[in-house]
């Protein structure tokens, strides 16, 4: 069967190839690259299409072969991409390949819902100011698709402006349908892309971290309400790890299986708090990771937020997306255990082989050192009095890790530090774990914080009657790293930020002001827009209502129906008022209607000239006259004026016209018809 | 099938609802509108936005399926005053021969209000598929519509269905029109032996034309006078640029003959009345004069098309017991 082509010069289908285009481009990450190719053969053989060079659309025969063909390589690779990335990916390629076949209303109402889809999935992956508004370019290039679909005859300008003109109407709409719509929460577990996680992981060897210091990416935003937290007590605690394989340290698996136990069961922790607190609002990048941030003991109320047993804070669903939350935080409440066996004994566990040079001298310590705050002094004493370097570059240490690091090299990170540091606490039967963060955070005037990739830190927690008790090995080595955050700590070695542009742009001022300005309307977007949250809303709320009360609620719900029918309203003003100083035609059909009240009426069939005539027989004089004239500067102004400018002379006269035949008609006293 | 059954009282409804008249101008009375089949996919989309923004905690995503609702809230007025522009009157309808289409002129007036209406409008009869669309800024007037005819008589016109999905297709704005006019249908003509009879009442058979021979008494060629029907214009002369030459006929001349109905039985009314008109049609054809008796009904002899039509319309009048007006 031969098919013709529908798309020839067809600026709707030309609009539609170009969005599913450059969309997929704007996720080439998540995508294949095949599925890529596939969508440029796609384009490339709608653009020709639209511009006739081929006259006839791809057979059905060859398009199903190659749907069966590419379904088929989905199927055998697409299994390890994972739910979220395989239904994008199938998605990209079933909109592609029907894009080639595309010809009938409904293929192509189909592909244009795909396709809004297709942007929302995109903003799932994308959310900075940046994509946010190519989407929203993207969003209008679909809708003018549609116009030009229903009216293909228009001009470009044309249907821009008028689409626009939907779009600026819409907005209104749409914002306070975003601030007053209830925020829920998630309604069930959505797949998570995997790959691209960033920050933290829940297994750290040593080296790791240091990888992620050399990342500038912002990790996470913080708005303090009132008292900020110096330099040196900006502890973010993220992770706590609590399993040693004698190489790397991880999350405990028993305590995974217990925070699900209690999740299931929904069995809320409440850490018992003291002394001031000082409360913020977190503001967190998409890291594709479960786990938050708060400084020492954190409390939150949110109930997304699950509040573990060991001190941490982990989203109820992986942060796909930023996230934003309110905490509480008590950095001088002690960290007490909540079972203080289990901890005690999930916190004492060490390989039992390797590292004898460690095992031998941390044996060494503890005869001679009898209370466990002397033996942790001799062993900080260690750190302090052997020369250990704090660096960025450490050496690799494949076999017995920490002999190397703590006999041979003497250099290394905060993990190399807090490592070494738990493992000899532990062989010194001191229940000692690992806490990954991150430590600092730089101020932006009084406003904000950010707190970067490279600010990541690793510092130990050991058991004391008192609680679990931070202690950090790294501020023994390097106080500068506590004091003015890992860029002047290791400023000697160059290693910092290696090969970035951007340590070198950051010495010119204005590129340094420019990259604030950016940030802070990163800020300024996060919070407001990508961190709008139940909190906010409610806040809006009761400064909107004062008191949420049911009978409010409802009024405040009638009041938004009213407003939005008010505002479409507002919209087509024009055309309620079309009829209403149009043209001198409306106010001569008023005087027609004045007539009709003392029952002289114009036949449907009488020109305006005839009932003139009419008139001037039947009415009184003074009437007769006026309406001769009205009807005449009607007659002009519907055959004889030349512009706009004559028109509206007419108008006015009409108007003044009409104003005379009504006091005419009043003015027609009885006495004055009996003379008539 | 249950649309079948609830048919006429629709019918009933429509019909109070949107009363015949003979020009509309659409408005809120008569106008219908509702999400078109794409505007329910869109707000199923509207839907899986905001499930998929709810589940991701995506602020943005949440914002894009607001701002398509709104889109659709906005979209939703702009097509029905889109539409509410319009001004629809019916033209001069043609009279067809029973089982022919009879094409019905609509006049569409966009200007109605101030701003004028676009986009596309599909048109069709109620019930039926569209037959044509067309496009409101780019619009010849008139835009015809065909209507099958089945029988002669009076037939009232069909409701007409007009239809937009201005501006962005997620809303169908329609009306059903019935226009206040009936359509005259000729009965359809059969061929047939044409039978004439003289004013004594004599009958002068004369022969099966379907072989074609023998009326066309060719005699010369004359100079076009106004008037003379269009079909005696000599077009080869007129094509070799000899000027306008019509052609003159030997039997056009004198005599005038009458047609009749056979015979008084109602069976085989119908297929008589055909033959009739086929006789009455070729007399014009010869341009012969006659005359035509039907029933109590006497149309003196004359051949002018207004003559033709008197006596088509008495055809199609005949004991017709659907003619109703």
């Amino acid at each position: 069967m031969v098919r013709l082509n529908p798309s020839a010069y067809n600026k709707a289908h030309l609009l539609l190839t170009l969005v599913l285009c450059i969309s997929s481009f704007t996720l080439t990450e998540p995508l294949e690259t095949w599925i890529l190719l596939i969508v440029c053969c796609a384009t490339i053989i709608r653009f020709s299409l639209f511009m006739n060079w081929q006259k006839h659309q791809i057979s059905l025969r060859t398009l199903n072969l190659l749907a069966i063909l590419s379904a088929i390589v989905l199927a055998t690779f697409g299994w390890q991409l994972g739910l979220l990335l395989g239904m994008l990916n199938l998605l990209v390629l079933a909109s592609s390949l029907k894009l080639m076949l595309l010809a009938s209303r409904r293929d192509y109402f189909q592909l244009i819902s795909i396709q809004f889809f297709l942007i929302g999935t995109g903003l799932v992956f994308n959310q900075n100011i940046a994509f946010s508004l190519l989407y929203g370019a993207l969003t209008m290039m679909l809708l003018l698709s549609l116009a030009f679909h229903i009216s293909p005859v228009n001009t470009w300008s044309g249907q821009i402006k008028r689409t626009g003109k939907l779009c600026l109407q819409a907005v209104p709409l749409c914002i306070m349908l975003f601030l007053v719509t209830p925020k829920l929460g998630p309604m069930w577990q959505m797949p998570v892309g995997k790959g691209g996680e960033t920050g933290l992981s829940d297994k750290v060897t040593p080296g790791d971290l240091s990888q992620l210091a050399r990342s500038s990416d912002l990790a996470f935003r913080v708005n303090f309400d009132d008292d900020i937290p110096v330099m040196s007590e900006r502890y973010w605690r993220a992770l706590v790890l609590e399993d040693f394989d004698g190489k790397s340290w991880q999350v405990a698996p028993f305590r995974e299986r217990i925070r699900q136990r209690y999740q299931r069961t929904n069995h809320i922790f409440t850490p018992r708090t003291s002394g001031p607190g000082i409360a913020y609002q977190v503001l967190s990048e998409p890291s594709k990771n479960p786990w938050l941030f708060g400084l020492d003991l954190a409390v939150t109320r949110d109930n997304t937020i699950w509040q573990g047993r060991e001190y941490q804070l982990i989203s109820r669903y992986p942060l796909q997306s930023g996230i934003s939350y309110r905490v509480r935080s008590y950095t001088q409440a002690p960290l007490l255990p909540d079972v203080e066996l289990l901890d005690r004994r999930l916190n004492l566990q060490l390989p039992e082989q390797g590292n004898p040079r460690t095992r031998e001298w941390a044996a060494n310590l503890r005869q001679r050192h009898d209370s466990d705050k002397a033996f942790i002094g001799a062993v900080s004493n260690y750190f302090q009095e052997q020369e250990f370097r704090y660096t960025l570059n450490p050496s690799p240490m494949p076999t017995n890790a920490m002999d190397q690091f703590l006999f041979e090299d003497r250099a290394g990170f905060c993990v190399h530090y807090a490592g070494a540091m738990a493992y000899a606490l532990r062989l010194g039967g001191i229940p000692a774990r690992m806490v990954t963060g991150y430590l600092g955070g730089e101020m932006r005037g009084e406003e904000y914080m950010s707190v970067y990739q490279y600010d990541a830190h690793a510092w130990v927690e050991w058991l004391s009657e008192n609680g679990w008790q931070r202690l950090d090995p790294t501020a023994l080595v390097s106080p500068l790293r506590l004091e003015f955050g890992l860029q002047r700590a290791v400023e000697y070695e160059d290693s910092f930020m290696q090969g970035s542009a951007l340590s070198r742009l950051q010495q010119l001022a204005w590129v340094n002001e420019l990259r604030m300005l950016l940030a802070d309307m990163d800020y300024l977007w996060s919070r407001w827009i990508l961190g709008f949250d139940r909190d906010n809303q409610e806040d809006m709320l009761k400064a909107l209502l004062g008191e949420v009360t049911p009978l409010r609620l409802a009024l405040a719900g009638a009041a938004l129906v009213l407003f939005t029918a008010l505002l479409l309203a507002i919209y087509q003003y024009k055309h309620w008022l079309v009829i209403r100083h149009s043209s001198p035609a409306y106010y001569y059909h008023k005087g027609l209607r004045l007539l009709e009240r003392s029952d002289i009426e114009r036949p449907r069939w009488m020109g305006p000239q005839d009932f003139n005539s009419l008139v001037q027989q039947q009415q009184p004089a003074h009437v007769a006259r006026q309406f001769d004239k009205m009807t005449r500067c009607y007659l002009r102004s519907s055959y004889e004026t030349r512009d706009d400018a004559e028109q509206q002379i007419l108008k006015k006269r009409m108007r003044f016209l009409l104003a005379k035949l009504k006091k005419a008609l009043k003015k027609k006293p009885p006495a004055k018809r009996q003379g008539f | 099938m249950f649309r079948k059954t609830l048919q006429p009282q629709i019918n009933t409804w429509l019909d109070k609802r949107i009363p015949p008249a003979t020009d509309f101008s659409l408005n809120l009375g008569n106008i219908f509108i509702f999400p078109s089949r794409f505007g329910m996919l869109y707000l199923i989309l509207c839907v899986a936005l905001f499930v998929l923004g709810t589940n991701y905690q995506n602020n943005l995503i949440l914002l894009l399926g607001f701002f398509l609702l709104a889109l659709f809230l906005v979209s939703l007025l702009s097509s029905y005053l889109n539409f509410a522009g319009l001004k629809i009157m019916v033209g001069k309808v043609a009279h067809p021969f029973a089982g022919d289409s009879v094409s019905l002129p609509l006049w569409i007036d966009t200007s109605a209000q101030k701003h004028s209406a676009h986009g596309r409008l599909h048109l069709g009869l109620y019930g039926e598929k569209v037959q044509l669309s067309v496009d409101l800024d780019r619009l010849t007037n008139p835009a015809e519509l065909s209507v099958p005819t089945t029988r002669r008589g009076r037939l009232p016109l069909p409701r007409v269905t007009l239809s937009s999905y201005f501006p962005l297709g997620m809303f169908r704005c329609w009306t059903h029109l019935r226009f206040d006019r009936k359509v005259l249908v000729y009965p359809s003509p059969l061929p047939c032996p044409v039978i004439t009879y003289s004013a004594t009442g004599e009958e002068e058979s004369e022969g099966n034309v379907a072989t074609g021979e023998g009326y066309d008494d060719f005699d010369s060629l004359t100079e076009y006078q106004l008037g003379q029907p269009l079909y005696h214009v000599a077009w080869k002369q007129v094509a070799k640029g000899q000027g306008m030459i019509s052609k003159k006929f030997s039997s056009t001349s004198n005599n005038e003959v009458w047609l009749r109905l056979a015979s008084k039985t109602d069976d085989e009314l119908e297929s008589r009345l055909s033959h009739l008109c086929f006789m009455i049609l070729e007399m014009e054809n010869r341009g012969q004069r006659f005359g035509l008796k039907l029933g109590d009904n006497t149309i003196q002899p004359g051949k002018s098309s207004a003559h033709r039509h008197q006596c088509l319309t008495s055809l199609a009048l005949y004991n017709n017991e659907h003619n109703d007006g």
